[in-house]
Parts: C-alpha cells; structure tokens; sequence
C-alpha cells in the first residue's frame, strides 16, 4: 500500500518535471553546426557535425549540447573510418559528447533585447566518457525572436585520453583542435 | 650476361610493387564515402519501433545499430511526419513519429535528396532510408527526448 503511494507520488513528480522541462524558459537549437579543425604541416582536417541539440535555460544560465559523435563528416572516408575506430573516438561506444555549462555572467545578457553579449561559459565537457572543465567565452545574439550562440575554443586531445602510439594519425592529427560551435535557438 | 638479367627482373618487379602499393595507398586515401541511397537498407521497421527499441535498452540497440568505422546500418523506416525543418546548412530535415509520441526520428536530407520533399505534408506517413547516427533517449541536463538520428536521407517510393 504504502510503496504504490510512493510510486504514485513519484509518477507525479516526475510529470510535473517533464512538464516543467517544457516551459519557455528553455530555448532550444537543432539548428547547428560544430566543427572542429586541426592543422599540422603534413595536412589539415576539418569535420562538421549538423546535428546536435542544445538548450539555453535563460533562468538559470545552463547551457546544454548533445553531439552525434557519429555526425561528423570528414572530406576524406578514410579519415571518418580513422575518427569513428576504437583507436580513435570509439563513437560505437560512446555514440554522444556532452557539454554542460553555465553563463557566469547572466546578469549580463538580456535575452530580450536585441544586442551582442560576451558570454563567460563554465562547466564539463564529456568526451568519450571523459569528463574534463572548461572554461570558455561565447557570444551571444539577440535579434528579436532568434537567439544565437556562437563559440570558438581549443581542446587537448590527450585530455580525453584520445592518443595516438605510432602510425599516420599521431603525425597528421593536431595534439590541440579548434572547435567552433554555432547554433540558432527558438523560443521554445 | 645472366646476372644482368636477373637483376632487370629484379628491378622491373621492384618498380611493379612499387606502383601497385601507391595505387592502392593513393585509393584508400581517396576512397569515396558509402554511398546510403544505392545501398541496400539493412533493418526495415517502423518509427516507433526503432524509439522503443532504444528505449527498451539502448546499449543492445547500439550494439545491434552502430558500426565502430561509422558506416552505421542503413535503416528503411516508416512513420508519420509530425515536422519539416531546415538544419544549420540548410538540408531539409523530417520529423517521423508513430503511435509514442515522447520521441522520433529525425530524418536529414542532403542537397540531392531535398527536392524529395516538396510535395509531403504533416501527417502523412511516409518512408525514409538513410543511415543511423545515434539512438533516442531521454537526456537528463536537456530535460527532453532525443530522437533517433538519420542521416543521408531519401523517400522511399512504395
């Protein structure tokens, strides 16, 4: 008796907080684009990944990105294969990267006037189930309705414990990469 | 006179493999990516059966759906189209659900393939094929359902 009360109120809960999840304070992208760029002398590669989805809460300042590690396509099919391999970012394994952060400066931003806001971004970044901080600076766009995000930031590869013993991709293959990250958001 | 012989054999098999190990160096690094649509689709199913499947247990589903080079299975699926969207780069993306309506999946076309949706409306149940990216699951920091991601998407004419 007492464990179905519980279930009851724990069902309740739980739809009070999907609900909740809904409301307008979230602004929500699946309209972006990540890249990420590495340059050495023997070559360059660039990869972009169209299909993430983000959210802003405009309370609370966090900023949320769910990446298809599967989503991003290289020029060269070889070099996807390279990217995708157990050697490499095992997506099979860990088909999503997360980033989960915070606008430090929210006062900052007003989201419901047309500008451009710096924006300082602290949070966790997870790749291939590695969890690192970061702490980078955005920038934020208001124009009427439609709310922008836009980044550009490095990261270390061996953070991540992504290394490379021997072989082609440990010459070819930058130690850091540029990441740059775009993304249109609606209000929800 | 022998030795010279045996010596340009030698040389002329030495310069053959030479030529045959760059050919084949040169067409892996140049090997074109898969090409989805004239492929054959290796599951075919319906929207809601892919999302439940995920939801079911969505390591078992990787595992079955997901290839470690990234050339995942090429899946034919069927649903009802609840959304057409752009994304970032401007290819069209379809939004299929069935009967469960927390998620979908969401169908991305290429530059070939937009056209293929100038004539589809909401609510008609249509079949897609393309390649899987990733899994629908509930996301806790989003605090919403993710839909199965395809990618490389056309119609497929029934």
């Amino acid at each position: 008796m007492n464990r179905s009360i519980f279930l009851s109120i724990a069902t309740f809960l739980l739809m009070t907080v999907a609900v909740y999840g809904q409301t307008s304070e979230k602004l929500v992208s699946s309209k972006s684009n990540i890249k990420f760029f590495s340059t050495t002398p023997a070559e360059d590669i660039e990869a972009n990944n169209t299909a993430s989805v983000s959210t802003i809460n405009i309370e609370s300042g966090e900023v949320v990105f769910s990446v298809p590690m599967q989503g991003f396509e290289f020029e060269k099919s070889l070099m996807q294969k390279h990217y995708n391999s157990d050697k490499f970012l095992d997506t099979k394994t860990h088909p999503k990267a997360k980033l989960k952060a915070t606008i430090l400066n929210l006062d900052q931003v007003n989201f419901s006037e047309d500008g451009s806001y710096s924006a300082d971004v602290e949070g966790e970044l997870t790749i291939k189930d590695v969890t690192k901080p970061i702490r980078e600076k955005g920038t934020i766009t208001v124009k009427g309705n439609q709310i922008a995000l836009n980044s550009i930031f490095n990261i270390t590869l061996a953070d991540f414990q992504i290394t490379f013993a021997k072989g082609k991709p440990s010459s070819n293959i930058a130690k850091k990469l540029e990441i740059t990250v775009e993304a249109e958001y609606e209000q929800n | 006179m022998k030795r010279k012989k045996v010596l340009k054999i030698v040389a002329i098999l030495g310069v053959a493999g030479i030529l045959i190990a760059g050919g084949i160096g040169l067409y892996m690094f140049n090997m074109p990516h898969r090409d989805v649509q004239s492929a054959d689709a290796d599951y075919t199913l319906t929207a809601s059966e892919i999302v439940s499947e995920y939801f079911t247990d969505n390591e078992a589903a990787n595992k079955k759906y997901l290839a470690a080079d990234g050339d995942s299975k090429i899946l034919e699926i069927t649903g009802v189209v609840s959304k057409i969207s752009e994304d970032f780069s401007g290819q069209k993306v379809v939004l299929l659900k069935g009967e469960q309506v927390k998620a979908g999946v969401s169908a991305t076309f290429t530059s070939e393939t937009n056209s293929s949706l100038d004539n589809v409306q909401i609510d008609q149940k249509i079949t897609i094929k393309g390649v899987i990216r990733s899994g629908a699951s509930y996301d806790d920091d989003l605090e919403m359902y993710e839909h199965v991601i395809i990618e490389k998407s056309d119609i497929v004419l029934k």
